[in-house]
């Protein structure tokens, strides 16, 4: 007599079977792993060929008015300066805001990803996703891949039901709520300045000051950070760019040249 | 990283018409971390001889000072001044004296002979010598600089062109370089005038 | 021992104030053969006589006349056995100036350096002066130059000077006879008559020698032919 083993298959399919309107959207995305007996080695080996751009400052801060973020705009490759024009500051939604430090591909990718699943919420729920949500979602996905090589270190802040929000998240897992931050190898100038010069109360042009200010002293320090300092504000109206000033010129703007019989002016090539 | 990067440089010497100019950046880093803004990189060894040393700084001015002394024995014993050729000789066999524990700089010499005749030249950390009659480059934005000169030298150029090109170049190249530039240092040298200049340029 | 008391140490200076062994040195030098030179305005010349103790020895197996660089030549009155040990140490000197700088070394820097060997055998335990003075001719960039070194390490630069058996005669020749726009052929013509006259037996181009550099700057020892080219000149 044939034995019944019906008993022992699975009621529900190992895997979900794919449905096309959720496919790509509610899983987090999939990706090929390597065929390796050395998995640890590989990933290892692989981070040190895809070597993220490291050298960066961002930082955003929680004030009376809401959230200021403000970064640089440099892209390094070890010592070259691959771009002077890189939009650190991502725009995930017109209430939200995600910073980018570490690996350049990482970030905007996994930023997007975001952006995508706080629309999706936004959709099924008829409200926007909070802050704390949205940081946490990108925090799990992270964490699905630590240890796999991802390098991302981000601020996500933005404004919705309970007012301003501001969290940490990075690769490793980690995710901070926090009222200041700073992310990136300039992140210690900026620092300085920033504690320096932090008050809850500071006005909305305060509050740009200080933080246009730390990044420029951060550009300063670090050979890694430079090129542009954008700042953007977060209120209950969502996020609006405040400014992108050249540090070439902000430098001499806070530090003005006097005159000295040695030093003088260049001029330009004749004929050039 | 190497020893050679560990405080960033730039440095490079171009030859125009009975007249050359050296120039440099002005930082002094550790790594990323940018210490001073004034930075000498860039010694004069008589009127009309000057030496850049790139690389790691502290060796940079320990070789300077060896350089000064020997050139101070030098003009004592011999009542003149050290020949351009002479004195890359002289740092040549300096360097190559340490070969299995080099001073870790790369040296640019410039220099006017008797004949008003302009010499550069730069070697290795070991005393390669390596002659050139256009430019020569060294230090972190080394890569950079021989695209900037390579696309802005022009033959016997006059002191002035000749130092809006070399700072010009020098600028461009810094950059692109994380680890140099914080303005600029040139020195543009003619039969009858040495003309020291400071460059402003970006402090990131 | 018996010239004095002071003899014994070469370093020890008699009450008069003298090293006794530097003037030991140079009474080999006086008694040496006759060598001589004379700086023209366009060149050096550098002559000495070369008597051989016996008519077997082959002369052409004698140089008394060396270069230490390409520009320059030297020439001495006293031993030649010292004389030979000065010239293989300023080679060296020479060589080691040149690998240094590139550059050869200039006729003051090298009697400078062979002139600080010479002296240092003043003062050196285990060692005696040199017994020789060397005549140094050479053309550098600062033109023609000639210079005496003597044994005390001493060294100046002559327009004309004699060493050896005939020094006051051959000095009071050159005196006469030296004028300072004189040409390297005229200095040969002079250097040959000064030689002549303190010269005993018949001279020819086996026994004497001569060192010229011109403005070529390629200092070089006349082969006897050409001496003897001169010879009949003079006659």
């Amino acid at each position: 007599m044939k034995l019944d083993t019906s008993g022992l298959e699975s009621t529900a399919p190992l895997f979900r079977a794919s449905s096309e309107l959720l496919d790509g959207f509610s899983t987090a995305p999939s990706f090929d792993l390597p065929t390796t007996t050395d998995f640890d080695g590989f990933v290892k080996e692989a981070i040190q060929m895809v070597k993220p751009a490291k050298g960066t400052t961002t930082l955003a801060f929680i004030f009376k008015e809401g959230v200021m973020v403000a970064a640089d705009s440099r892209a390094s490759m070890g010592g070259y300066i691959s771009s002077q024009s890189v939009k650190k500051i991502i725009e995930i939604n017109p209430y939200m805001l995600g910073t980018m430090a570490g690996g350049a591909a990482d970030c905007q990718f996994w930023h997007r990803n975001l952006g995508i699943k706080c629309r999706l919420h936004e959709l099924a729920n008829k409200r926007r996703i909070s802050v704390t949500g949205a940081s946490k979602l990108l925090a799990n996905i992270l964490y699905s891949y630590r240890g796999m090589g991802l390098s991302v270190g981000t601020m996500i802040a933005g404004w919705d039901e309970t007012g301003p929000g501001l969290y940490y998240v990075d690769s490793e897992g980690g995710r901070l709520k926090g009222t200041r931050f700073s992310v990136g190898s300039g992140s210690p100038y900026a620092y300085g300045v920033l504690d320096n010069g932090y008050r809850y109360d500071m006005s909305v042009e305060e509050a740009a000051e200080l933080a246009r200010r730390a990044i420029y002293h951060a550009t300063f320090r670090d050979g890694a950070s430079g090129g542009v300092a954008s700042v953007y504000h977060v209120g209950p109206d969502g996020w609006k760019k405040l400014s992108g000033d050249d540090v070439g010129e902000l430098h001499y703007k806070y530090y003005p040249v006097v005159p000295n019989t040695v030093e003088q002016e260049m001029v330009e090539v004749s004929g050039a | 990283m190497s020893i050679f990067e560990y405080n960033g440089s730039a440095l490079v010497a171009m030859v125009g018409k009975e007249c050359f100019a050296i120039a440099s950046d002005r930082r002094l880093g550790v790594q990323l971390q940018t210490i001073a803004t004034d930075f000498q990189r860039i010694f004069k060894i008589h009127d009309r001889l000057f030496i850049g040393l790139s690389g790691l700084a502290t060796d940079a001015q320990t070789l300077y000072q060896r350089l000064v002394f020997r050139h101070k024995l030098y003009q004592l014993r011999e009542e003149r001044d050290m020949k351009p050729e002479t004195f890359a000789s002289l740092v040549s066999a300096l360097l190559y004296e340490k070969r299995f524990g080099p001073y870790f700089c790369q040296p640019v010499i410039a220099g006017l002979s008797d004949e008003n005749k302009p010499f550069i030249c730069t070697m290795d950390s070991i005393g390669a010598k390596e002659l050139a009659k256009d430019f020569v480059v060294a230090g972190t934005a080394s890569e950079s600089l021989y695209g900037a000169c390579e696309a802005m030298f022009k033959e016997n150029m006059e002191p002035e062109e000749l130092f809006e090109t070399v700072s010009q170049a020098l600028l461009s190249s810094v950059d692109r370089d994380c680890l140099s530039g914080w303005g600029g240092h040139v020195y543009v040298v003619t039969p009858t005038e040495v003309r020291e200049r400071i460059l402003k340029g970006r402090m990131d | 021992m018996g010239d004095s008391q002071y003899s014994f140490s070469l370093t020890t200076f008699s009450p008069s104030g003298k090293l006794v062994q530097i003037e030991h040195a140079l009474t080999a030098v006086g008694s040496g053969q006759t060598s001589l030179g004379i700086k023209a305005a366009n060149g050096v010349v550098i002559a000495t006589e070369k008597k051989l103790p016996s008519i077997l020895v082959d002369e052409a197996s004698v140089q008394k006349i060396q270069l230490l660089t390409p520009n320059i030549g030297v020439v001495y009155s006293g031993m030649g056995p010292d004389f030979r040990v000065l010239v293989r140490k300023s080679r060296k000197q020479a060589e080691q100036y040149h690998r240094l700088y590139k550059e050869p070394i200039p006729v003051t820097q090298l009697v400078r350096e062979t002139a600080a060997v010479m002296q240092e055998f003043t003062q050196s335990g285990g060692v005696r002066p040199f017994g020789v003075s060397l005549l140094v001719a050479g053309f550098d960039d600062k033109g023609p130059q000639l210079y005496q070194v003597d044994p005390s390490g001493s060294y100046f630069s002559w327009k004309a000077s004699a060493m050896g058996k005939n020094v006051s005669n051959a000095k009071a020749f050159l005196e006469k006879r030296y004028t300072d726009d004189m040409e390297l052929d005229d200095a040969v013509h002079t250097a040959i008559l000064t030689l002549k006259e303190g010269f005993e037996g018949q001279i020819s181009g086996k026994n004497i020698e001569i060192g010229i550099i011109g403005s070529d700057k390629k200092f070089r020892v006349l082969a006897p032919e050409e001496i003897d080219d001169y010879l009949r000149e003079v006659e």
